[in-house]
């Protein structure tokens, strides 16, 4: 695997991800989240969307005039959007009208947007759609973790299938948008907090026995 | 002749050229897939209106439900613009069932309710569509909601209330009082006043019987 690829792989999934370090697509992470199957098909949705929208935009890029760039974009990106909904409106009726207005909601996902002009409009066609897919599955995880506390302490189920003893009370703030506030909040402190702490920890470990060569790190966590 | 990217005629003709052939291509799709949707509303529609009757549930199997509608359900005649109407013999009772359409907070909300023709009794309802905010209105469309409304004794103001319980569903068949979605109160009262309106339609069908 070239490095450009590793390079985009690592960066979809942890040191540029969407979530933590762009934030981006946290309206979808709101709406979502409250039970993980329809996270689940969203993840999905949004995956797809991103890698064939970049795939498509890198591909017809030396061919847009840039005062039209963004009107392309949004056009083929909501191209693939309608796509979806076709294709789970016909052959997936049960899923289509669980998730309603959920899949004209991924079009409203900033990440789409985001890819095409951060990546897709300056990359070759092959690494823009490894960049959708990793952006999409970088969404992803963040996005299942955070519906697995939501639905595990809303609904004492997961996937729908309980898991909890009748004697739980769930957690109706879980099931409502706020809990998603801080449960966003929380993952971004803590990866953020993780990540400024493992770069100290390289920078020590680059600049062996300077003293203070932690501090850099810390304060660059402060300001985030 | 070399192309001119930024020239005026370009940005229009190219703008023109991408915008045909995405529509096109979805046109396509669409034109190619709309008999399978049509098919797949018309099954929806059945097996809501069997479910509403009491005549199916989630664990039916997806090959009986045509032959279950066409021996049990009987299509009437539709009593008021939009509105379809359905009667079922179950056992040695009639029951009339209405599909109709009326607004929520975001958009319509199209469902199917079901009694006794004198409307004195719910058999059951059936949200078929609606757009309600996901995870909160969204949730009438889950399956806790709807089980509260069969067997409920309709009140003597010939309504089912939608109130404030405790979330979980409310037991108890003869209270005329139904839990509410907790956080959606406002499509609550569209889902109270659906159902009131349902019975009236059922009152009259059933008068004329």
């Amino acid at each position: 695997m070239s490095l450009a690829a590793k390079k985009v792989i690592r960066d979809g999934l942890w040191t540029n991800n969407p979530i933590f370090v762009q934030v981006l697509g946290i309206c979808s992470t709101l709406a979502v989240t409250n039970n993980l199957y329809n996270t689940m098909v969203m993840v999905l949705g949004v995956t797809f969307a991103t890698a064939m929208g970049s795939w498509t935009l890198s591909l017809l890029k030396d061919l847009i005039p840039r005062k039209v760039r963004m009107i392309v974009q949004v056009l083929v990106l909501s191209f693939y959007v309608i796509i979806i909904d076709i294709l789970l409106r016909a052959y997936q009726p049960a899923i289509s009208k669980q998730l309603g207005p959920y899949v004209g909601l991924i079009i409203t996902n900033c990440i789409l947007m985001g890819r095409a002009e951060a990546f897709a409009a300056a990359n070759k066609p092959g690494l823009s759609f490894l960049d959708g897919i990793m952006n999409g599955l970088g969404y992803g995880w963040v996005l299942l973790c955070i519906a697995a506390v939501r639905e595990f302490l809303g609904f004492g189920s997961l996937f729908g299938i309980k898991v909890t003893g009748a004697s739980f009370t769930p957690w109706t703030i879980m099931v409502m948008a706020p809990s998603a506030f801080f449960l966003v909040a929380l993952a971004l402190w803590g990866a953020n907090t993780y990540k400024a702490k493992a770069e100290a920890k390289s920078k020590a470990g680059a600049g062996a026995g300077k003293p203070g060569a932690a501090n850099p790190g810390a304060a660059a966590a402060a300001k985030r | 002749m070399k192309l001119k990217k930024e020239s005026i005629g370009y940005v229009v003709a190219f703008t023109f050229v991408v915008c045909m052939a995405f529509v096109a291509l979805l046109a396509v799709a669409n034109q190619l897939t709309v008999e399978r949707v049509k098919a797949n509303q018309s099954f929806a529609s059945h097996f809501a209106a069997l479910k509403a009757f009491g005549l199916a549930d989630a664990s039916t199997a997806r090959n009986e439900v045509e032959s279950l509608y066409a021996a049990q359900v009987r299509e009437l005649a539709a009593p008021s613009p939009g509105v379809s109407a359905y009667s079922a013999k179950i056992g040695e009772n009639g029951f009339v069932a209405v599909k109709l359409t009326n607004p929520g907070l975001w958009g319509p909300i199209t469902a199917i309710v079901a009694a006794d023709p004198k409307a004195e009794r719910l058999r059951g309802l059936e949200i078929l569509e609606q757009q309600e905010t996901p995870g909160l209105g969204g949730r009438i469309g889950e399956a806790w909601f709807s089980a509260q409304f069969a067997g409920e004794k309709v009140g003597a103001d010939g309504r089912i209330d939608v109130a404030q319980g405790s979330g979980k569903g409310d037991p108890d068949k003869e209270n005329s009082k139904v839990d509410a979605v907790t956080g959606a109160s406002r499509t609550s009262d569209f889902v109270e006043s659906l159902v009131a309106k349902a019975l009236d339609e059922i009152r009259r069908i059933g008068g004329a019987l």
